[in-house]
């Protein structure tokens, strides 16, 4: 028997789909079932506060649930994909989709679980503070977001733009690597975020005077410990939109798909990394705001060299797409 | 769909070399730059004791970022304090600018974060030069070996990728949910929640930390 190449575009559309909606589920369930085990103990500790702790729960798994609705979008726009007359590399560009998205909401999801959590945890201690705690939570929580924006963005790239004027080989390999660039490396910052944006909180509801200067200190952190997600989101770009011409060669696919699977690999430590160097900033900063500048250096420097392995990664796969 | 991708251009060839623009980028930067203009002109133009509202919201902007700044950089540094309001507010207004119909944000065009990560780029490395003098710069290149000079570089310079490409995918990102869910739901009921969230909520958090960090940047060598 024959297989169309429509019948295998429609496959992988659904395969992508798949990995859309499976992998950005564990994320967002994890993170909101940590939210809400964490309002559970709230509770439990400060039973009079329920209304306001729930509310606050029901927020903060609000914003963790977007990253699984973002794939549930992706995943949507899979299954009811008109696939008529489309050439094989769709096959692949669907299935770096459902990777490229689902793969990246993993680490959002549970990232902005835990500063939900930690605003449950805080609203019971500091009831006095609880729209302080909010805002700082609703900042957070929305930052750790972006590694999964960044998997959307490349899912939506692949999607809707015609691929078909490229050579089939080695084409379908930096679709696929693209996919998987962006999508593996933004596990790890999502999760550093996540630790990080969780002490933050923690950190506003001990002292919610100095949530200025937290907040402000969580952000820097935050916004340094995605560097790798967005080196992972450069390679997918590089890969998806400089041609290659057509070969092939054993090498010509070999280097791009590698080169995604070696920044994607390669994001996810340092990405939790800085996460945790930042938490250990913000949290003493939350004890010691007046040390908030040598901690923020210090911060700064820590997760600069953490960040090295996630530059070696980089640099290997600009070499195996320009070089190879 | 396929507009996401369409960027708008003008050719223009000058004296033999053909040149092209990005007129959408250029016509809505140069809109944002006049709405900066015309508020930081009702805000000083009748300074008073006794402020008026575009004076207050002036002064509450420039209020927020004095501490920043004076916490970041030393005495001789302060005079960087316009050019980081500056920064922020263009970044701001561009980035929410799109939740008006029509409007599209400069920022989701690569090439205005990526301008003005360079532009960071090497103001924080000239005020590092000019604060330390060029052998005491030259020498944070070789810390902690000689060998490690090329990765410091390479970090260096990934800095600039990380923070323009962060604005870019935000933004861009953002405008993508905003049209794809729009169209799934027919235009009805979640539009505007998500441009408050995408638009204004995320739109200003991101032109804060590309200000904070550029900030973090010129403090970091500087000191």
């Amino acid at each position: 028997m024959v297989i169309s190449d429509d019948l295998w575009v429609q496959a992988a559309a659904f395969v992508g789909a798949g990995f859309a909606v499976g992998f950005g589920a564990i994320g967002a369930a994890l993170g909101e079932g940590y939210a809400a085990g964490r309002a559970g103990q709230a509770i439990s500790h400060n039973p009079s506060l329920s209304d306001d702790i729930v509310k606050t729960m029901l927020i903060g798994q609000a914003v963790a649930e977007s990253a699984g609705i973002f794939a549930l979008v992706v995943a949507m726009l899979l299954v009811f994909k008109d696939v008529e007359g489309e050439s094989l590399l769709s096959a692949f560009a669907y299935l770096g989709a459902g990777l490229s998205m689902g793969l990246a909401a993993i680490g959002s999801g549970v990232g902005s679980g835990m500063p939900a959590g930690a605003a449950c945890e805080g609203v019971a201690r500091q009831p006095a503070a609880l729209s302080t705690i909010r805002t700082n939570m609703l900042v957070g929580s929305a930052v750790c977001q972006t590694p999964s924006v960044f998997g959307m963005v490349v899912a939506f790239m692949l999607l809707f733009i015609d691929w078909a004027d490229r050579p089939f080989w080695p084409t379908w390999a930096a679709l696929l690597g693209a996919g998987i660039s962006t999508g593996f490396s933004a596990i790890g910052p999502g999760l550093g975020n996540g630790i990080t944006a969780n002490e933050a909180t923690l950190g506003v509801a001990r002292q919610p005077e100095t949530s200025g200067t937290l907040t402000n200190t969580m952000l820097i952190g935050l916004t340094v410990a995605q560097s790798t997600v967005i080196y992972g989101f450069l390679v997918s770009l590089i890969l998806l939109f400089i041609p290659k011409p057509e070969s092939m060669a054993m090498v010509a696919w070999a280097a791009p798909l590698s080169a995604g699977i070696c920044m994607g690999l390669g994001g996810i430590g340092p990405g939790i990394g800085e996460g945790i160097t930042a938490a250990y900033a913000v949290r003493r900063v939350a004890r010691d705001v007046e040390q908030n500048v040598l901690l923020t250096r210090v911060m700064l420097v820590g997760q600069a060299v953490s960040e090295s392995t996630g530059i070696y990664s980089l640099i290997v796969s600009l070499l195996l797409i320009f070089v190879v | 769909m396929e507009d996401l991708t369409h960027v708008p251009k003008w050719f223009v060839t000058v004296a033999g070399m053909p040149l092209e623009f990005n007129s959408e980028t250029l016509i809505m930067s140069w809109i944002v730059m006049g709405l900066i203009i015309v508020f930081g002109f009702l805000a000083s133009r009748r300074a008073a004791f006794v402020p008026g509202p575009w004076q207050c919201i002036g002064e509450v902007i420039l209020d927020a970022f004095e501490g920043l700044v004076n916490d970041a950089l030393d005495e001789n540094n302060r005079k960087y304090f316009p050019l980081i309001v500056t920064l922020f507010l263009f970044i701001w207004v561009s980035n929410i600018i799109g939740i008006v119909p029509g409007f599209s944000e400069p920022t989701r065009d690569l090439n205005t974060p990526l301008a003005y990560g360079i532009m960071g780029f090497f103001i924080a490395h000239y005020a590092g030069i000019k604060a330390k003098g060029f052998k005491a710069y030259a020498s944070e290149y070789v810390q902690p070996m000689f060998f490690m000079a090329p990765l410091n570089i390479i970090g260096e310079l990934s800095k600039v990728v990380s923070i323009s490409f962060r604005l870019f995918g935000n933004i861009m990102g953002g405008t993508i949910i905003i049209s794809v869910v729009s169209h799934l739901v027919y235009y009805l009921v979640l539009p505007p929640l998500l441009n408050v969230f995408f638009g204004l909520f995320v739109g200003t958090i991101q032109a804060f930390v590309y200000t904070m960090l550029t900030l973090v940047y010129i403090s970091v060598q500087t000191k």
